[in-house]
């Protein structure tokens, strides 16, 4: 073996061993500095996001959104954007919406979502008209379990499953009340989740009830759902940050259509660029991990 | 008896579960209605019940022997105490307070304000370390051995690229490249393996409403 051999051998030796804590460090630099210093990256919506943006664009006026919470915490960064975004788009084109959790968990991340969005349209609001109100616009049935009854229950009477609604006020006194009673005056439900609740929405208000589903989940799960997709079961798909980064874009190409003064801001999309370094990150470290793993490989050989 | 009688209750009460749902007679549907809406509701009150019977006892005992981080137990203990009082009891902001004075000044501490202080930064940093570790164990375990790992490897690189949207402006048909690799041969594969996993399901469930698996009535066997 010749000294430069010797060299480089050693080279790819301690780049095997590496210290995993260089390997933390590197990819919190690569999520950290363009969160900081973001650079500017228009998603192009893909065909799920696509469609599920136009269903509910274009879906009858007198239909109502329901976004199901059924993520926690733990991956509020990727799904909690799609809830935003959701909430926009139909407070933007005036659409009653119904709030609810599967999970206990959620419904704090359903309280905030709420707050906020209503907060941003309330701001700008120069009538009645223009405002978001609880119980007249929206409604935020709470949690209630277990989720079984919730989704079939719903198809009968939905003040029957939500007696009261998460402020404790009589969900049958809420002028919002005799505009949303069953999946009949439902034009889609969003399930927003990062387990398999959006599967128990299928089988169990879609197939008993013929209500429309959609789904917002993790970039891991994204995989399981395209069966779902493709058979129409889902009427569209939120996956993973990309997901609600695409849907943001479309929202606030239309808001700029409609030259709408609310001056938003897309947690999402401003991730993109962070999500980018990382993946970019990743794939360099199992690239030098491979070649690595070669060059050992092929000098023990 | 005390086998048969639950061997029996789920025996009857599973099929008129499944059998519900196929017939949509009115008597059938109010009975079912009943079971979804009351009976279903207070099994689960039962099981909360049992649960925060459980995680109590199971703390109250670590902390009586000192057994390993018994100190953390009384956080577990407290924090449940006061949680479940907050949420009880004092409201859910300042804008909707409760029957218990729940901020001392500007300082609150109602339900939603722990929630977002102190639920949201734990769960959301306990799985912000998932992409830590990842990308340790894809440097140190994703190597091309052998055919099919090297398969593995091009389709994670194809997905991840795709994912990114800077990859539209530098390779234009990988993105769309990547959508037909999750909308085509993943749901291939995916339908198959659901269709096993269904299958499967359907004869599981009945062999309990039929009692020939017993091993959920405890005391182990069939």
């Amino acid at each position: 073996m010749t000294a430069p051999d010797a060299v480089r051998n050693g080279f790819w030796d301690r780049l095997q061993r590496i210290d995993r804590r260089w390997i933390y460090l590197v990819i919190w630099l690569v999520v950290m500095i363009p969160l900081l210093l973001p650079f500017s990256i228009k998603p192009k919506a893909m065909p799920p996001v696509e469609k599920l943006f136009n269903y509910i664009d274009t879906m009858p006026e007198d239909k109502a959104l329901v976004i199901s919470v059924d993520y926690t915490p733990d991956t509020q960064a990727e799904l909690h954007p799609m809830a935003i975004a959701l909430l926009r788009h139909a407070f933007a084109t005036h659409r009653r919406v119904g709030v609810l959790a599967t999970a206990v968990y959620g419904l704090g991340l359903g309280e905030e979502a709420l707050r906020q969005v209503a907060a941003e349209f309330n701001e700008k609001a120069v009538s009645h008209e223009d405002s978001v109100i609880s119980g007249e616009d929206y409604v935020f049935w709470g949690w209630s379990t277990p989720f079984l009854t919730v989704m079939l229950g719903m198809g009968e009477k939905i003040t029957n499953v939500f007696p009261v609604d998460y402020y404790g006020v009589a969900t049958e006194s809420l002028p919002i009340t005799p505009r949303i009673k069953n999946y009949n005056d439902i034009g889609i439900v969003m399930s927003i989740a990062g387990s398999s609740t959006p599967l128990s929405w299928v089988t169990y208000a879609q197939t008993q009830f013929g209500v429309r589903i959609g789904c917002g989940t993790t970039a891991v799960s994204a995989a399981d759902y395209y069966t779902y997709l493709n058979s129409g079961q889902f009427t569209g798909m939120l996956a993973g940050m990309r997901g609600a980064a695409e849907y943001e874009q479309l929202l606030e190409d239309k808001l700029t259509a409609a030259g709408s003064s609310l001056a938003l801001r897309y947690k999402a999309t401003e991730a993109m660029s962070s999500q980018t370094a990382a993946h970019i990150a990743i794939i360099v470290f199992i690239i030098f991990g491979n070649i690595g793993y070669f060059v050992t490989r092929r000098r023990k050989s | 008896m005390k086998r048969q009688l639950p061997l029996l209750i789920v025996l009857v009460v599973g099929i008129f579960g499944a059998a519900a749902f196929l017939i949509p007679h009115p008597m059938v549907r109010s009975v079912d209605e009943v079971f979804r809406n009351d009976v279903l509701r207070i099994i689960a009150a039962f099981s909360l019940v049992l649960g925060i019977g459980s995680i109590l006892r199971h703390h109250f005992m670590k902390i009586k022997r000192k057994a390993e981080h018994w100190p953390f137990s009384y956080i577990t203990v407290v924090a449940l105490f006061v949680s479940a009082v907050i949420g009880l009891f004092g409201g859910i902001d300042p804008a909707r307070p409760g029957i218990l004075p729940t901020h001392i000044g500007g300082f609150s501490f109602h339900i939603q304000t722990l929630y977002t202080n102190i639920m949201i930064p734990l769960a959301a940093t306990m799985f912000a370390l998932l992409a830590f570790f990842m990308a340790s164990a894809a440097y140190r375990a994703f190597r091309a051995r052998n055919f099919e790992a090297t398969l593995l490897l091009v389709a994670a690189f194809i997905l991840m690229l795709g994912a990114v949207p800077l990859t539209r402006i530098i390779i234009p048909p990988l993105p769309d490249f990547a959508e037909w690799i999750l909308a085509v041969p993943n749901t291939a594969a995916k339908r198959g393996i659901s269709f096993g996993i269904s299958l499967g399901m359907f004869a599981t469930s009945l062999k309990i409403l039929l009692g020939i698996e017993r091993g959920w009535l405890g005391g182990g066997g069939s």
